[in-house]
C-alpha cells in the first residue's frame, strides 16, 4: 500500500474525535514537527526570509554598500523603459517557447522508441538520462563552448565536407540556438517520466484498436497521447518553470556577459548583472519578483488550458 | 478536480521502473547533503576574530594569476616573520568573480580587511564609505611617485595606495612577424595607418587563422588612448564622459576598416578571444602578431608564449611618440575596509607592502613598477629579464607622457561591458558605427550618473 492510499484511508474515518484521540494526535503532530524542524528552519531561514527581504528591497534603491532607501514603485516603472530588460525578456521567452516543446518532443520520441522493448534498455535509459544530470553543470557548459567554438568539433566536422561553419556561440545569430540545443540535449529527465507513463497504459486498448484495424499513427494519436496527457502536462509545467529560471548555461557559454550583443542575455543573467555587477540590488530584486509573476502567470495559464487537453481516465 | 497529475496510480507508475528511480533518490540525498554543507560553510565567514593567543588575524583579498598568488604569499610570509602578532589570511580569485564576491562581502558586512582595488571601482566604494582613509594612519608615502600617490586620493581621503605603475602598451610577438617575413614596426614613429598596414601584411603572409593584430574594443583602455590622441578623454575631472558619440564612432569605424582588411580577426573570433584567459590569448598562442595589454602583464604573457615578446608604444596620429599620449596608471591599489576592527595593523601591513624592501623582493614587478623609488632601486638586481623590460619601458616613456587622466567616476565599472557589447554590435554589422556611438554614450552616461 502506498503512502498516499494510506493517507486517504486515514482521512476517510467517520465519527467525532474523542479527547483521548485528540491528545494522541497532538503527540503525533509534535513528533512530526520535530522531524520537520530541520526542513522548516531551512525553509524559513534560507527561502522565506530572503524572499521577504527581496520583496522589501524591490521597493528600494539599494547599492549593497549603503542602507536601502525606499523609492516605492520606482524600480518597476524603470523596468518599463529598460530596453535591455525587454531584450532579455525576448531571449528568455524564445528559449522557453522553443526549447521546452522541442525538448519534450525529443524526450517523448526517445521514450516511445525505448518503450518498444529494446535489449539492454536499462543501459540506454541511463545513457539518455546522463545529460540531464550533467546538462546544467558548469563543466558541460564549458565543453559546449569548446564544441561550438570557431575551431571547435562541430566546425572541424563541417570542414571535412568543405563547409566553413560560423562561430556558433560567438555569433549573435546562432548563439541562443546553441544554448537551446544544450537544453534539448538534457531531455533525459522528462524521458524517464514519459517512459514510466507509457508503461502504465493498459495493453488492452492497443489490442482492441488493432482488432478494429487502427494504424500505428492512429493508435498514437487516439490512445497514447490522451492516456499520456497528464504526464505531458506534468513535464510541461516543470520544464517551463525550470527554463524561465535557467542561468548557468548562458552564464558560462557567454562568459557571464550574455553576449555576443546580448543575444544570450537571459532575464536571470541580466538580473545578476544588475545586482552584483552594477550595484543595483533594489532593481534586481524587483526583476526577481517580476519573474515570479511571469512564471506564476504561465503556470496558471497551463492549468487553465489543461482542462481542455489533459485527459484523466477515472 | 485533480490539482496535479501526481495521483496514486501515477505515483506508482513512476516508481515502477525501480532502478533508476532509486538511484535518483540516493543522488538527490547526496546533493541535498552537499547543499546543506555548502550553505553552512558559506555562513561560516565572519569578521576578523581576535584569537586566544592575542594575535590579530587579517583577511587580505586580491585578484590575479597563480604567479601572483605565489609572490604575494611570499610577501605575507615575510611580514608575518617580522610581526609575530599578526596573521594574514589570503583570499584570491580571478578578476570577474572578484568584484561580485567583494560586493556581496561588503554588503554582508564581511569585507576583507585589506582589499586589492582597481581604479574603475575605487570611487564606487570610497564614495559610499566602504574604504578606510589611510592618511589617518601610519602609512609612509614620502618616497612615492607623486602621480601614483594622487591616483589613490579622492574626496574621501587617501583610500588607495598604488601597488604599482603601469602603462598601456602594444605587445608584439616577434615569432609571428618572423614567420610572416615582416619587419617589426618602429614604435617611436608609427601611426595608426602603419599599424593597420603592417597588421594586414602579417595576416596576408601568415597561415590561415593567424592575424597581424588583436582587435581593440574589448575594454576602455585603448579607447582612452585614442580619445586622448584626439584631444578628448574618457572622463572629465567632474565625473562626466569626456567625449561625444562621434568620437567613439570614429574609433569603431577604424576598427571595422581593419576588420575588412583582415588586419584583425573576424567578429566571431574577437568575441571568443574576449573570454580567453591570458595564457590562451591570441598573443600567447602565436595567433596574433600585436595585441593590447598593460605593461605589467608582459612577464606572465612571455611565460605563456614560451618566448620573448616586445613592448611597443601605441601608434599616434602624427607619427611622433610624444603624441602617443600615454600615461602612468596605478595598476592596482592597496585599500582597506572602513569597517576593519584593526585599522592600525591593516595600515602596518599596507605600509610593509608599499615601502619595505622585503615586500618588494617578493612582489618584484608583478603588480607593475614599484611606486616607491627606494624599493624600486633596491630590488633592481633581483628582477627577471622580463621585469627589466617592463621597468625600462616605463622609464623610456617618462618624457613623452600626456597629462594624467581624470579618475574614473562612480559607476565606471560598467563601462567595459558597454564598450565590449557595442564593439560586437559594430563588428557583426548589427548597428552602424554612428548608431552604436549614440547608444553607447547614452548608456555610459546613465551608468556613471547613478
Amino acid at each position: 500500500m502506498s503512502a498516499i492510499s494510506e493517507l486517504s484511508s486515514l482521512t476517510r474515518r467517520k465519527g467525532p474525535i474523542t479527547a483521548a484521540e485528540r491528545k494522541a494526535n497532538g503527540r503525533d503532530n509534535k513528533a512530526a514537527y520535530i522531524f520537520l524542524l530541520p526542513w522548516l528552519l531551512g525553509l524559513l531561514a534560507i527561502t522565506i526570509g530572503p524572499m521577504l527581504m527581496s520583496l522589501y528591497l524591490s521597493f528600494t534603491d539599494y547599492n549593497l554598500l549603503q542602507p536601502p532607501e525606499w523609492t516605492g514603485l520606482d524600480n518597476f516603472t524603470r523596468m518599463l523603459s529598460d530596453s535591455r530588460l525587454h531584450n532579455s525578456l525576448g531571449v528568455t521567452f524564445t528559449y522557453v517557447l522553443v526549447g521546452v516543446p522541442l525538448q519534450l518532443a525529443v524526450a517523448l520520441l526517445i521514450a516511445l522508441v525505448l518503450d518498444k522493448g529494446l535489449r539492454g534498455l536499462p543501459f540506454y535509459r541511463s545513457v539518455f538520462y546522463l545529460p540531464s544530470l550533467l546538462g546544467g553543470s558548469v563543466a558541460v557548459a564549458i565543453l559546449w563552448k569548446q564544441i561550438f567554438g570557431t575551431t571547435g568539433l562541430v566546425n572541424q566536422a563541417l570542414a571535412i565536407f568543405g563547409i566553413e561553419g560560423p562561430g556558433w556561440i560567438s555569433d549573435p545569430s546562432t548563439a541562443l540556438g546553441s544554448i537551446i540545443l544544450l537544453h534539448v540535449w538534457t531531455f533525459g529527465a522528462p524521458m524517464i517520466i514519459f517512459l514510466a507513463g507509457l508503461r502504465q497504459i493498459p495493453n488492452m486498448y492497443y489490442e482492441a484498436a488493432e482488432v478494429d484495424g487502427a494504424r500505428t499513427l492512429q493508435k498514437f494519436w487516439r490512445i497514447t497521447m490522451p492516456m499520456l496527457s497528464p504526464i505531458i502536462f506534468f513535464n510541461l509545467v516543470l520544464q517551463i518553470i525550470g527554463s524561465f529560471q535557467s542561468f548557468t548555461q548562458a552564464f558560462i557559454v557567454s562568459g557571464g556577459n550574455g553576449g555576443p550583443s546580448d543575444s544570450t542575455m537571459f532575464f536571470t543573467l541580466y538580473l545578476y548583472q544588475k545586482g552584483f555587477g552594477q550595484f543595483d540590488m533594489g532593481y534586481a530584486s524587483a526583476m526577481a519578483w517580476f519573474l515570479l509573476i511571469i512564471i506564476g502567470a504561465f503556470t496558471a495559464i497551463n492549468f487553465i488550458a489543461a482542462k481542455y487537453w489533459v485527459f484523466y481516465d477515472d | 478536480m485533480p490539482v496535479f497529475p501526481f495521483r496514486p496510480s501515477l505515483q506508482a507508475a513512476i516508481t515502477t521502473p525501480a532502478k533508476p528511480r532509486r538511484r535518483l533518490k540516493r543522488l538527490g540525498a547526496t546533493a541535498a547533503a552537499a547543499a546543506v554543507v555548502l550553505a553552512l560553510t558559506a555562513c561560516g565567514g565572519g569578521g576578523s576574530p581576535q584569537s586566544a593567543g592575542g594575535t590579530v588575524e587579517l583577511r587580505f583579498s586580491w585578484w590575479g594569476s597563480d604567479k601572483r598568488a605565489q609572490v604575494t604569499q611570499a610577501a605575507i610570509d615575510a611580514f608575518e616573520a617580522q610581526n609575530p602578532g599578526i596573521k594574514i589570511k589570503a583570499e584570491y580569485g580571478d578578476w570577474s568573480g572578484y568584484w561580485d564576491k567583494l560586493a556581496t562581502q561588503v554588503a554582508a558586512n564581511d569585507a576583507p580587511d585589506i582589499i586589492q582595488m582597481d581604479e574603475k571601482y575605487i570611487t564606487e566604494y570610497s564614495s559610499r564609505g566602504a574604504l578606510l582613509d589611510l592618511s589617518k594612519y601610519d602609512v609612509d608615502t614620502s618616497k612615492f611617485d607623486e602621480a601614483a600617490l594622487n591616483a589613490g586620493k579622492g574626496e574621501d581621503g587617501l583610500t588607495g595606495i598604488a601597488a604599482g605603475i603601469n602603462a598601456a602598451t602594444i605587445l608584439a610577438n616577434p615569432e609571428v612577424f618572423k614567420a610572416a617575413g615582416v619587419e617589426l614596426p618602429d614604435d617611436t614613429k608609427w601611426t595608426w595607418e602603419d599599424f593597420e598596414r603592417i597588421a594586414a601584411e602579417v595576416t596576408a603572409k601568415s597561415p590561415k587563422g593567424t592575424y597581424g593584430a588583436a582587435a581593440y574594443g574589448t575594454d576602455e583602455a585603448s579607447l582612452g588612448v585614442w580619445l586622448r590622441q584626439n584631444g578628448k578623454s574618457l572622463y572629465t575631472s567632474d565625473g562626466k564622459l569626456g567625449f561625444e558619440p562621434s568620437d567613439i564612432a570614429d574609433w569603431w569605424a577604424f576598427l571595422k576598416q581593419m576588420s575588412e582588411k583582415k588586419a584583425v580577426p573576424s567578429a566571431a573570433e574577437v568575441v571568443e578571444a574576449e573570454a580567453a584567459p591570458l595564457d590562451q590569448s591570441g598573443l600567447a598562442t602565436g595567433k596574433n602578431g600585436l595585441a593590447f595589454w598593460w605593461s605589467n602583464q608582459l612577464p606572465a604573457l612571455e611565460k605563456a608564449a614560451g618566448g620573448e615578446l616586445k613592448v611597443l608604444r601605441f601608434p599616434s596620429k602624427t607619427g611622433s611618440a610624444s603624441d602617443a599620449q600615454l600615461w602612468y596608471k596605478a595598476s592596482q591599489f592597496w585599500s582597506a575596509s572602513s569597517r576593519t576592527k584593526h585599522p592600525e595593523e591593516v595600515a602596518k601591513f599596507i605600509n610593509f607592502l608599499a615601502n619595505d624592501v622585503k615586500a618588494g623582493e617578493a612582489l618584484l614587478a608583478d603588480r607593475g613598477v614599484y611606486p616607491n623609488s627606494e624599493v624600486r632601486e633596491a630590488i633592481a638586481p633581483k628582477l627577471t629579464p622580463a621585469d627589466v623590460k617592463v621597468v625600462e619601458f616605463i622609464d623610456q616613456i617618462k618624457g613623452e607622457l600626456g597629462e594624467a587622466p581624470a579618475p574614473p567616476p562612480k559607476g565606471a565599472g560598467a563601462i567595459q561591458e558597454i564598450v565590449k557589447r557595442y564593439t560586437s554590435e559594430v563588428l557583426f554589422e548589427r548597428l552602424s558605427t554612428d548608431e552604436a556611438g549614440k547608444k553607447a554614450v547614452d548608456e555610459m552616461a546613465a551608468a556613471i550618473s547613478g
